[in-house]
């Protein structure tokens, strides 16, 4: 027994040096590094085309073009739904140990804080009704940064004063916080709570499960944003309160998840009740230096400024709520930059190229005002780039022409205009209005409209 | 859906079916067309036990000639799971059966558990333990417990109301066609005040479907009560059987230790007065006994078939042989201990001689063989003798009717040991240490008797049943386990599981963050480097995955000193900055509790750490699905201890006996002890998980190739030579690609319609794999 323990002692000293050479061995064949090996089977230049004017092309420009088409086509899709116009957002910026992870460049902390801003801006920009409050959570704390108002500008400033990071995140002192501050708004107002969240964990005082229930009985939608990984109770939170929760996977994915939130979300079941909403409009003071006088809650001196209509009370912009009698305050170009929400572009629908041989012109209803280079060819009605294949054979305007050659081409189901894809986005994300409907003849355009109304009228059923 | 499949209609509770799963059932009817045995490996979260049960109901629908399916499972929630399965399958199977006159088939099935999990007697059920709650059972059921209450009514001996009841119901006391679960079978014996224990006991020789422990089936003393009487073509199933070699071996493994002597001597002591009491009493009751021991054991079978027949259970148990060779029965008990006082006699002799082998300074190594001969020596015990050793103190048992058995635990081991030792000549060793090796200043002298031979219990299994399956999660490399049990299965696969994405992510890890390698390997397992990498590798990935992490240790031992270490260093707090850290003890009560709130921890968000260690209870046993176990990582290669001795006795058995290399044996156990803690985090298809094989030795291809199919086919090799860094950098990159948002019923590659099911089917059956590629690559 003795001599067989010795062998096997021996064995495993040989197992030793057998293992290590045979690592040393297999490094040696393959002779390469790690890092080497990592971009072994990666051979990502391979995939970029030429065209036929030495362009260089990235592969699948279409593929991506159609992803792109397919959100947008989803947020037309879900358009007949009520949305909150009014929205009341706690927006809260996690700047816990985890934010100072240098994962994202430079920091977490400054890519959340960039996208953060660029949020403000576009939520200002899709909902001027809306209001937004900024909240931080460092040290285990949640601090309120900005209370619940309509200026972008001061939010922004704030925010780029308070970049330090330490400490955990508590999501339960976080939650109870905007809740709180959620709780006194008007029934109209949706209240939502937008968590960026950067760590993983979170260090509660208490139960956050109570503070879930609270915010679902205060009627709250929480939403979050991950930066780094699903973290289970951000999940819950999320489906219960009816929010949405998603992880980007870097600094591009972010912020276009972020940028989602701008856009009003559905509104929520249980707040049908239709109510009219007491607005105020005020009229703009002159901006001359003896008209000065006291404005907003501050009250700093300064001319210009709006009067409350219904208190004459000053405040510094538009909109806002009136720091004396709490009216709501707007202008008009507010409340029509909101309307589009209610009344999107239809989605086009893409032409196949095989469809597309048989079409000259720009489809639908030809204009005469077209200029001489592109009779006789398809062309997009927006910009008058020629779209087809045909059109790249022509070599006509080099740089144009293998855009349009990759891209793909779509048609307004109601004028039947053809547009390119660039012209397509541009219509969706940013006119919100298409300028082949407004064209149209009268005549025409009740005509299709009514077309429209029917198909809309039939969709139902068929779905 | 119903299918076809070659011939056969399968009924399956589901719209879809995996195609790993239409692989298994194909597999599965063939072992059942050639009537032999199978060997199949598919990874946990495929719905093995719903394949398994669904085929072999549908086998035994179209082909009444089959026999019982008898399930075998490790644990009672294991049962449970698989009666609740079962019950599902039968309510669907019941609408395509609507229209035919007569009915949907009945079939009865039930579990099997002792008798802590069954007794709804007020009192019995709550006994703490199980030995106790037999112990008390017997004492109200015993037969001359009942005999005498029915003599003598006015002395007001206590029996049990529901085993009378049942007794009482005679053939009326029956289940219904059903299926029962043990909670079932509790709430049918309140319903009738009948004892479920024994009604369980009466019907499973009824049954169409019985599920119960592996124990009843490979350990010969239960067996032999419970599984006698099934018929040949029943179709036996190991559940989750890749330590199957371990339980058999564990089956028919002795201990002896100073203690049970001690216990055995005051046993044999009050044997001794119980006799002369007896004698005093009632002589004529030994002198029967003595005349039936004359007639030999055949007879003695007969008179408890006689017995049996009046409704004693009991009985049988204590008369049940832990050997069972086929020439032990025919042979009446040898002369010298066939008077009760000349037993008890012989039973000291040999306890004596037990403790003059225990006082022993150094380790003694012996074969049975060795050991027979210096008894025969040294006290004149012969081989044979001891051979009867358990049958005649079981006899003895029920002659002086003693119904307290948990108090007489000492001398029915040393009977245990007696008869193995007489019976067995090879795959045994009996060693004696003097001092645990881990503990060498405490005196713990200890005999062990060790089975080395995994096949000797489950030879009688393989030999009586017509189809044995053994299927497990990991069963690799798939072609040990025939030589290990030695049997020749008509079918051995393994198959994959197809998955909608890559959510499965094995790396390995070599190096630590300053690119030394790590490992625990003996000469570098106590290296402050190493200790340090490793901790610093854990903070890390606590600070890169979110909720639950599962850390598994090679021994407790290791888990006690790295533990220590890394308190010492500061690594420990500043884990707990990032999550709570929970122990596995060896206290079951104490793990429970940590088990517990390591859950509340992950549920709220705070995220934990499980420190476990591989073999251990939770490493078997525990699930950590979902956000519970999001990372996995095994510190080293889990060998067993390897200067153990009864360890080397095996390797050498091994070696000698099925040519298995001892270096082979040890990689392939470390590593299948590896993969069951890696799988622990990945339950179904939508989990997803990282499992972090920290050592440097697992990149060796001797430990690569012993690992699962399913887990070396997510194995990239880029993934095979990690430092901590680059481990970081693809955890990130895992746990983020892993939360976005993807498509769970993508039919056509991961899922099978019944459609696409029959076209399979009406393919050619050659060209049955290729029409599933094909499948999987169009989807």
């Amino acid at each position: 027994m003795a001599g067989r323990a010795a062998t096997l002692a021996e064995g495993r000293g040989m197992d030793l040096d057998e293992e290590d050479e045979e690592l040393r061995a297999d490094e040696e064949a393959r002779g390469q590094t790690a890092f080497e090996r990592e971009y072994e089977d990666d051979h990502s230049w391979e995939e970029l085309e030429e065209d036929e004017f030495g362009n260089l092309r990235a592969p699948d420009q279409a593929e991506e073009q159609r992803a792109r088409r397919r959100r947008l086509m989803s947020a037309a899709a879900s358009a007949r739904i009520r949305r909150g116009m009014v929205r009341y957002v706690e927006v809260v910026l996690d700047l816990s140990r985890a934010a100072a992870l240098a994962d994202m460049r430079p920091l977490r902390a400054a890519v959340m804080s960039g996208v953060l801003q660029q949020f403000v801006r576009t939520f200002f920009d899709e909902n001027p009704l809306s209001q937004l409050g900024l909240v931080i959570l460092r040290n285990g704390v949640a601090e309120r940064l900005t209370e619940l108002s309509s200026s972008p500008e001061a939010h922004i400033a704030k925010l780029r004063q308070n970049l330090d990071t330490g400490g955990d995140a508590s999501l339960q002192n976080a939650l109870d916080l905007c809740v709180d501050a959620l709780k006194s708004i008007p029934p109209y107002g949706h209240r939502e709570v937008l968590i960026m969240l950067a760590a993983l964990s979170t260090c509660d005082p208490g139960d956050i499960n109570a503070s879930i229930k609270a915010a679902k009985r205060q009627r709250v939608r929480v939403s979050v944003v991950g930066l780094a990984a699903e973290v289970y109770v951000c999940r819950r939170m999320t489906e219960q309160t009816g929010g949405t929760y998603t992880v980007a996977t870097g600094e591009g994915h972010l912020q276009e998840l972020m940028l989602s939130h701008a856009v009003p979300p559905p509104a929520a079941p249980g707040t049908s009740s239709v109510s009219l909403v007491r607005m105020g409009f005020p009229c703009k003071n002159p901006e001359a230096p003896g008209a000065a006088a006291f404005c907003g809650e501050a009250c700093l001196l300064r001319p210009g400024g709006y009067t409350c209509p219904k208190c004459k009370a000053r405040v510094a912009e538009l909109p806002s709520l009136c720091h004396v009698c709490g009216l709501s305050l707007v202008a008009s170009p507010h409340l029509a930059r909101s309307y589009h929400h209610l009344f999107p572009v239809p989605a086009f629908a893409e032409v196949p190229a095989a469809e597309l041989l048989g079409v000259t012109g720009c489809g639908g209803n030809q204009p005469d005002f077209a200029p001489a280079f592109v009779t006789g060819r398809t062309y997009c009605y927006g910009c008058y780039t020629p779209l087809g294949q045909q059109a790249g054979g022509a070599g006509r305007s080099r740089g144009a022409a293998s855009l349009a050659a990759a891209g793909i081409v779509s048609r307004c189901p109601d004028c039947r205009h053809l547009y390119c894809f660039e012209c397509d986005s541009y219509i969706h994300e940013h006119l919100h209005t298409c300028p082949g409907c407004e064209c149209l003849p009268p005549h025409l355009a009740t005509a299709t409209a009514a077309a429209a109304a029917a198909a809309a009228a039939a969709a139902p059923a068929v779905g | 859906m119903r299918f076809q499949l070659e011939g056969l209609t399968v009924y399956f509770p589901y719209q879809f079916i995996y195609p790993e799963q239409y692989q298994y059932m194909l597999e599965l009817k063939h072992a059942l067309d050639a009537k032999g045995h199978c060997l199949l490996e598919m990874p946990t979260g495929t719905g093995k036990t719903i394949t398994l049960l669904s085929l072999i109901t549908s086998y035994q629908l179209a082909h009444p000639e089959t026999g019982k399916l008898i399930y075998c499972t490790r644990t009672v929630p294991e049962m449970e799971k698989v009666l609740a399965e079962l019950k599902e399958l039968m309510e669907y199977r019941q609408r395509y059966f609507q229209d035919t006159a007569g009915g949907a088939p009945k079939i009865l099935a039930l579990g099997l558990s002792s008798r802590k999990n069954l007794c709804i007697h007020p009192m019995v059920s709550e006994e703490g333990t199980r030995e106790s709650v037999d112990a008390r059972c017997m004492k109200l059921t015993a037969p001359w417990v009942r005999e005498r209450a029915g003599k003598e009514p006015d002395h007001d001996i206590e029996t049990c109301a529901l085993y009378e009841g049942l007794e009482g119901a005679g053939p009326e006391g029956r289940l219904d066609a059903g299926v029962y679960t043990l909670h079932d079978l509790r709430v049918w014996g309140r319903k009738h005040q009948w004892c479920p224990y024994f009604l369980a006991r009466r019907m499973i020789a009824y049954a169409n479907v019985v599920v119960y422990n592996y124990q009843y089936m490979l350990d010969p003393k239960v067996s032999q009560m419970v599984s006698r009487e099934f018929e040949r073509e029943c179709v036996v199933v190991f559940d989750e059987a890749h330590n199957i070699d371990n339980v058999c071996i564990e089956a028919l493994s002795v201990n002896i230790r100073s203690q049970t002597l001690d216990a055995a001597t005051r046993n044999i002591g009050s044997l001794k007065r119980e006799i002369e009491r007896v004698k005093r009493t009632d002589e004529g009751r030994l002198r029967q006994e003595y005349q039936r021991l004359v007639q030999g054991l055949q007879a003695q079978g007969v008179l408890q078939e006689d017995a049996r027949g009046g409704g004693d259970g009991d009985a049988q148990q204590w008369l049940a042989n832990p050997a069972l060779p086929e020439d032990i029965v025919r042979e009446a008990v040898p002369g010298n201990i066939r008077r009760a006082e000349h037993f008890v006699a012989f039973l000291q002799r040999f306890v004596a001689y037990l403790r003059t082998r225990l006082a022993v300074d150094q380790v003694v190594s012996d074969t049975p063989t060795s050991f027979l001969a210096s008894l025969q020596q040294a006290v004149a015990i012969e081989g044979k003798t001891l051979r009867f050793c358990y049958d005649r103190l079981a006899s003895l048992m029920k002659t002086l009717e003693i119904t307290a058995s948990d108090d007489f635990h000492g001398v029915h081991l040393v009977a245990d040991f007696a008869t193995l030792v007489g019976t067995y000549s090879r795959g045994f060793a009996i060693i004696t240490e003097p001092y645990d090796d881990r503990l060498p200043s405490v005196p713990d002298p200890i005999i062990q008797l060790s089975c080395l031979d995994a096949s000797l219990a489950v030879r009688p299994v393989f030999a009586k049943y017509q189809t044995v399956v053994i299927t497990s999660g990991t069963l690799s490399p798939i072609d040990l386990y025939p030589r290990i049990l030695n049997f020749s299965p008509v079918c051995i696969a393994s198959l994959n599981m197809t998955l909608t994405r890559d959510c499965l992510c094995p790396v390995v890890l070599t190096r630590g963050g300053d690119q030394l390698p790590v490992s625990t390997k003996f000469d570098m397992r106590s290296d402050p480097q190493v200790i340090r990498n490793y901790g610093r590798m854990l903070v890390d990935l606590a600070a890169t995955v979110p909720d639950g992490v599962v850390a598994f240790f090679v021994s407790y031992s290791y888990m006690d000193q790295i533990v220590s270490r890394w308190n010492d260093m500061g690594i420990l707090q500043e884990l707990m900055a990032h999550k709570l850290v929970f122990i596995e003890t060896q206290d079951v009560v104490e793990t429970t509790l940590a088990l517990d709130n390591f859950r509340r921890a992950c549920d709220c968000g705070r995220g934990a750490v499980f420190f476990s260690v591989a073999r251990g209870k939770v490493a078997e046993g525990i699930d950590f699905d979902r956000h519970y176990g999001r990372c996995v990582v095994m510190f080293g290669v889990p060998y067993q201890y390897t200067l153990s001795r009864i360890l080397r006795a095996r390797l050498e058995y091994l070696r000698e006996t099925f040519q298995i290399k001892e270096n082979d044996y040890l990689a392939f156990d470390a590593v299948r002890q590896a993969a069951q803690c890696v799988g622990r985090v990945i339950r179904s298809k939508a989990d997803y998980g990282l499992m972090v094989l920290a050592d440097k030795r697992y990149q060796r291809h001797d430990k690569r190739d012993k690992l699962p199919a399913w887990i070396t086919q997510h194995l990239k090799d880029s993934h095979l030579n990690l430092s901590t860094d680059m481990l970081l950098c693809i955890a990130r990159d895992f746990m983020r690609s892993m939360a976005q948002p993807y498509d769970r019923a993508a039919v056509g590659r991961s899922l099978l319609s019944e459609a696409a099911v029959n076209a399979l089917d009406t393919a050619a059956p050659s060209a049955e794999a290729v029409g599933l590629a094909d499948m999987q690559t169009d989807g």
